[in-house]
């Protein structure tokens, strides 16, 4: 299946791109899909990553299914 | 009424809280941040926010909704800015509109404390030889139910 998934500032930066789509097996969990970005985006190691799937937030353990939106980015800080 | 909202406009402060006050109440504390030209002795000459646009509204959904179920409060409403800002201008305004301050006070001080740990907005700061995305300094949320 095909995940998209969505960077936002220092992990935008540190990927080069603000979104990209990964093929895993069904009902992978987050983790799969984040090891499989980190890989191809190496400068995004060293960020302590948060994730959500479709836009709640999410542990590593969390499963994912086909047109689910992934989010990886650091911790906010807004305000 | 209760809001959370995201805008690249300048924000106005008196009509935010101006939103928020039912004629029941008797008091609105309202924050006005802003940004700082000096983080750490270092000076920033602007700053940049971006957020997760449909993802930061439901957050500060969330927080209006457990705000006004923790304290007692009538009215909640919140603007954060996006894009590029200036030294000095409001990039985050929270009204709390309440019978009493206390409540009010308590709620907002609660509010912006949990925007900044939850809500997925990201700070750019620009310095004169570079500029950094700012890490957020407080543990995120813990994820319920996995």
């Amino acid at each position: 299946m095909s995940v998209r998934v969505l960077f936002f500032g220092a992990t935008a930066a540190a990927a080069g791109k603000r979104e990209t789509y990964v093929e895993v097996a069904d009902s992978s969990k987050v983790a799969v899909v984040t090891d499989l970005v980190i890989k191809h985006h190496p400068n995004l190691e060293g960020h302590k990553l948060l994730f959500s799937v479709n836009q709640e937030y999410a542990e590593q353990d969390a499963s994912i299914s086909d047109g689910d939106e992934l989010a990886i980015f650091t911790a906010v800080s807004g305000g | 009424m209760d809001f959370g909202e995201l805008t690249t406009d300048p924000i106005d402060i008196t009509s935010v809280a101006r939103r928020v006050v039912p004629p029941e109440c008797g008091a609105t504390v309202t924050l006005d941040g802003y940004v700082r030209k000096f983080t750490s002795g270092r000076e920033t000459l602007h700053l940049f926010y971006e957020a997760y646009e449909p993802m930061a509204l439901k957050e500060m959904q969330k927080l209006i909704e457990q705000a006004k179920n923790d304290f007692e409060i009538s009215n909640v409403g919140i603007v954060h800015r996006l894009g590029k800002l200036e030294i000095g201008e409001t990039s985050v305004v929270i009204s709390v509109a309440a019978p009493h301050r206390k409540a009010a006070f308590a709620a907002c001080e609660w509010l912006i404390r949990e925007l900044k740990r939850t809500v997925p907005i990201w700070k750019k700061e620009v310095y004169a030889d570079g500029e950094v995305w700012v890490d957020g300094e407080s543990e995120p949320p813990a994820v319920a139910g996995g």
